[in-house]
C-alpha cells in the first residue's frame, strides 16, 4: 500500500452547495456520434434480404433463358436441318437432266435454227445450226442421274407442288426481274 | 505447479492443433493442386459426355456455281436392345414399335426385328442406316425411348453423271478418284468435339455445352468447267458411242485465251450416285488417263514445228507419192491410193499426206521434231495432275527407227491423252503461247481466302506468225478437205484437223482396233474454243468422217453457249497444189 493520501495536500473544504446539482452522465458529441443507429441496422438487413431476392430472382430468370436459349438452338438446328434439306431438293430439281425432262415434258423443244443476226445490216451473220441430232430434245436423256429415279415430272395442267389450288402467286409477274435491255439493240428493218 | 502443467496443456493442444491443420492443409494442397486435373477430369467423365460435331464438306461447283458434289446429312437409326427388351414402354412390345419403324423406312420388319434379337444384351444395334431427313422425323415423331441416331455426313451429286468422270465419289472408305480425291486438301473438313452435361436421363443440360474443338468446314471448289455444255456434250458422246458402236468416246472443250478446260467429257462414264452401275474402267476420266496414238492430228504440230524454224512455209512444195519405200522393205502410205501429187505443205495437211509429210520432216533433225513436241506439252503430265493421268508416250529422238522417224509426224509411234491434243490446239489458236491446262478454278474457303489459284504463265513454244499460219492451213481441211460438208458451221471459220490411228494390240502389230478423232479450233480468225472429240472403235471400218459431225456439233454448242461473235473476215486463200 502506498502512503499517498498522507502526501496528498490538503485542500480547503468547498463551500457548501445551496443547491445539490443533479448529475447524469453525458455522451459527448463524438460518443453520440458513434453510437449504433437501428434505421442502419434495419436499411443493411433489408438490403440483404433485397439482394438475396434479386439473386434468386435472376438465377430463375437466367435458368429460365438458359432453356430458352436451349430451346432455341434445338429449333435452329432443325430449320438447318431442313434448309440443307431443302437446297438438297432444290439442286436436284436444278439438274441439268430434270430441266431438260421437263422441258420436255411440257411440251418445249430446242430451238431448231439458232441464228446470229448483224445489228447493223439485219442480216443473219450466223447460223450454226441445230445440234440436237437425235431431234429429241430432253426426252432422251443419255446423261445418267440416278437420283432423279421417282421424281415426278412438272405437271403442266395443275399447279406445281407448295401452291395452294386457287392461289395467284405464279400468274403474278416476278417484280424482281429486270426488265429485258432491248433499247440498246437497234430492231432490224423489217418490210 | 499448477501455472506449469497448465501451460504444458496448453502447448500441447496448440502443437495438436497445429497437427492436425497442417494434416488437412497437405491433403488440401493434395486434392487442389497436385491431383486436381485428375480428380476434375473424373467429376467432369462422371458429369459430362463428349460427342463429336461435323464440319461440313466443301462442295464442288462449276465455273457459274452451279453444285455439281455437295454435303449432306443423313440419319442412321439405332436401338438399345436390352431397354427395347426389358421394359415394357407405353407403344406396346418392342416388335409392334419395329413394325412402325418398317413402315416409315420400308424395311422389313421381320429384319429389325433380327437385327434387334442379334444381342439381346447390346446398348446399340442399328437398324437403318443413312435414311433422309423425312424418315428420320416421322420415325422420331414415333417417340420410342429405347431409338436414338446418328448423324452420317453423305455426299450428293445432284447432276449425277454430269461432270461425274471429273468430281469422282466418296466412298464409305473417303474420297474415291477424280478431284474429291485430288482436291481433299481443299474439300475436307476437320470433325470437332463438344462436351455437355448430361441429367439422370442422359439428356444434356441445357447451357452446358461446351465447344471444346471447333469443327471446320472444308473449302468450295470451283471447276472452270460449264455445266450446261458438259452435259450437253456428254449427251453427244453418249450419242456417237452408240452409232459408232464404239468402245469408248471422249471430248474436250478447251478455252484458248487462258487453257481453262470448259468441258470434258467420257463415255462411259460414272454416275457418282450410283457407283457400282458402271464397270471399274468408266470411273475416272479417259481423256486424261488414256494415252493412245493420235493419227494424223499431229500433222498440226507437225507443220507448225516446220514453219516456226522456217525450214517451209504453207506453199512449200513436195511431191508426195502414194507409197514411200523405207529401206527395209516396208512402206509408208497414205489413206487413199494417188499417184505422185504435186502437193504444197497445206495441200499435204488437206490431203492427210503421210508420205507427204514425212519427206517435209527431213528438213528438220529428229532432236529438233522432239524438242517441239516436248514444248508442246507432251511426255509429261498436264498441269491438272488429274488422278491417273496418263503422260502419254514419246520416245527419245535416237531411239527413233526409220519408219518412227517418219511416224512420229504423223501421230503414230507415239501417243498423247485428248486433253493433251486439246492443249496443242489451244497453243496454236493463241499465237504460239501454251497456257498451263486448269480445270480448277480456285479453294474458297469458309474465311472467304481463296487458294488453289491456276498458274497463268504461259509459254511461247511457236512464234505467232507459225501458229497463225497454222490455222490457216488447218482451216483449209474444213473448207477443202472430203469432210468438209459435215464440219462447216455457218459463220464461222473453223480449223481442224481429223485423224485415224490403228491401235497396237497386245501382240506388238496393229490389231483392228482404231481410234478416230477430230481436233481444232473456232473461230480462225480469232480463236476462242479448242475442241476435241475421240472415239475408240472396235475395227477399223470407219475413218475419221464418221466423227466429223459429232466435232460439227460440240463446236457449234460451245460457239452458242458462250456467244462467239461470227467470224468477219473471210479466209485467206492458199493453194493446195503447184
Amino acid at each position: 500500500m502506498s502512503n499517498l493520501a498522507y502526501a496528498r495536500p490538503r485542500t480547503l473544504p468547498e463551500p457548501e452547495q445551496q443547491h445539490p446539482r443533479h448529475i447524469e452522465v453525458v455522451a459527448t458529441r463524438e460518443q453520440r456520434k458513434r453510437r449504433p443507429r437501428v434505421v442502419y441496422a434495419v436499411t443493411t438487413v433489408a438490403s440483404l434480404f433485397v439482394i438475396f431476392a434479386a439473386q434468386l430472382l435472376l438465377s430463375i430468370v437466367v435458368s429460365d433463358g438458359a432453356f430458352q436459349i436451349s430451346s432455341l438452338q434445338g429449333e435452329q438446328k432443325e430449320l438447318l436441318r431442313t434448309q440443307d434439306n431443302l437446297t438438297e431438293k432444290l439442286d436436284l430439281f436444278a439438274s441439268t437432266q430434270y430441266l431438260a425432262a421437263n422441258a420436255a415434258h411440257l411440251g418445249m423443244v430446242p430451238g431448231a435454227n439458232p441464228l446470229f443476226l448483224d445489228l447493223q445490216t439485219g442480216a443473219i451473220a450466223a447460223a450454226p445450226g441445230s445440234v440436237d441430232r437425235p431431234g429429241c430434245g430432253g426426252t432422251c436423256n443419255l446423261v445418267a442421274n440416278s437420283l432423279l429415279t421417282g421424281v415426278p415430272l412438272v405437271d403442266a395442267t395443275t399447279p406445281a407442288a407448295g401452291s395452294a389450288p386457287g392461289t395467284v402467286a405464279s400468274t403474278t409477274p416476278p417484280a424482281s426481274l429486270p426488265p429485258a435491255t432491248v433499247d440498246a439493240l437497234p430492231a432490224p428493218v423489217t418490210h | 505447479m499448477k501455472t506449469k502443467r497448465s501451460r504444458a496443456r496448453i502447448s500441447v493442444a496448440v502443437l495438436v492443433i497445429f497437427a492436425i491443420v497442417a494434416v488437412f492443409t497437405v491433403r488440401l494442397i493434395d486434392i487442389q493442386i497436385v491431383q486436381a486435373d485428375e480428380l476434375n477430369a473424373q467429376s467432369l467423365s462422371k458429369r459430362s459426355q463428349e460427342s463429336v460435331v461435323y464440319g461440313r464438306r466443301g462442295d464442288i461447283v462449276d465455273a457459274d456455281g452451279a453444285v455439281l458434289a455437295s454435303s449432306v446429312d443423313r440419319y442412321d437409326i439405332n436401338v438399345s436392345p436390352r431397354i427395347a427388351l426389358a421394359r415394357q414402354d407405353v407403344n406396346g412390345s418392342a416388335s409392334e414399335a419395329l413394325a412402325k419403324i418398317a413402315e416409315v423406312t420400308g424395311q422389313d420388319p421381320a429384319v429389325l426385328l433380327a437385327e434387334l434379337m442379334a444381342d439381346p444384351d447390346a446398348d446399340w444395334a442399328n437398324i437403318s442406316k443413312g435414311v433422309t431427313l423425312e424418315v428420320f422425323q416421322a420415325v422420331k415423331t414415333l417417340d420410342i425411348p429405347w431409338v436414338y441416331y446418328d448423324v452420317r455426313p453423305s455426299r450428293t451429286y445432284p447432276n449425277g453423271a454430269v461432270g461425274g468422270n471429273l468430281t469422282g465419289f466418296l466412298g464409305t472408305d473417303g474420297p474415291g478418284g477424280g478431284l474429291e480425291l485430288s482436291e481433299d486438301t481443299c474439300l475436307a473438313s476437320t470433325k470437332g468435339t463438344v462436351t455437355y452435361e448430361k441429367a439422370e436421363d442422359g439428356t444434356g443440360l441445357p447451357g452446358s455445352l461446351v465447344t471444346t474443338k471447333a469443327a471446320q468446314d472444308g473449302g468450295t471448289l470451283r471447276l472452270t468447267i460449264n455445266r450446261d455444255l458438259q452435259f450437253y456434250v456428254q449427251q453427244r458422246m453418249a450419242q456417237t458411242y452408240a452409232d459408232l458402236g464404239a468402245e469408248w468416246t471422249t471430248a474436250v472443250v478447251m478455252r484458248i485465251s487462258d487453257g481453262h478446260l470448259m468441258a470434258v467429257a467420257d463415255y462411259p462414264s460414272v454416275d457418282p450416285n450410283n457407283v457400282d452401275g458402271v464397270p471399274n474402267t468408266a470411273l475416272g476420266s479417259r481423256a486424261f488417263s488414256w494415252a493412245y496414238e493420235p493419227g494424223s492430228t499431229m500433222k498440226a504440230l507437225a507443220a507448225a514445228s516446220l514453219l516456226d524454224s522456217g525450214v517451209a512455209t504453207q506453199t512449200s512444195t513436195v511431191t508426195a507419192p502414194g507409197q514411200l519405200f523405207l529401206s527395209d522393205g516396208g512402206f509408208i502410205k497414205d489413206s487413199f491410193a494417188h499417184d505422185d501429187m504435186p502437193w504444197t505443205l497445206t495441200g499435204a495437211i488437206v490431203n492427210s499426206s503421210n508420205t507427204g509429210m514425212s519427206l517435209f520432216s527431213k528438213l528438220l533433225s529428229a532432236q529438233t521434231r522432239y524438242d517441239y513436241m516436248i514444248k508442246f506439252g507432251l511426255n509429261s503430265e498436264t498441269e491438272v495432275g488429274f488422278i491417273g493421268e496418263s503422260e502419254g508416250v514419246v520416245h527419245p529422238a535416237d531411239e527413233w527407227d526409220e519408219r518412227t522417224n517418219f511416224a512420229v509426224q504423223f501421230g503414230q509411234g507415239m501417243s498423247v491423252t485428248s486433253v493433251q491434243l486439246a492443249s496443242i490446239y489451244q497453243t496454236l489458236g493463241n499465237g504460239g503461247v501454251r497456257m498451263p491446262v486448269t480445270l480448277v478454278e480456285g479453294c474458297e474457303m469458309p474465311d472467304g481466302t481463296v487458294t488453289d489459284l491456276p498458274p497463268t504463265d504461259g509459254t511461247q513454244v511457236i512464234s505467232d506468225a507459225a501458229a497463225t499460219q497454222t490455222v490457216e492451213m488447218l482451216e483449209k481441211v474444213v473448207t477443202e478437205g472430203g469432210a468438209s460438208r459435215d464440219l462447216t458451221i455457218p459463220g464461222y471459220r473453223v480449223a481442224a484437223k481429223s485423224g485415224t490411228a490403228e491401235v497396237a494390240d497386245s501382240s506388238g502389230g496393229y490389231g483392228d482396233s482404231a481410234v478416230i478423232s477430230f481436233a481444232g479450233l473456232a473461230p480462225a480468225d480469232n480463236p476462242q474454243y479448242a475442241v476435241v472429240v475421240t472415239a475408240g472403235i472396235p475395227n477399223s471400218m470407219y475413218s475419221s468422217g464418221s466423227i466429223a459431225t459429232t466435232f460439227h456439233d460440240v463446236m457449234a454448242q460451245t460457239l452458242t453457249t458462250f456467244r462467239v461473235t461470227p467470224s468477219t473476215e473471210a479466209a485467206p486463200d492458199i493453194p493446195l497444189t503447184w
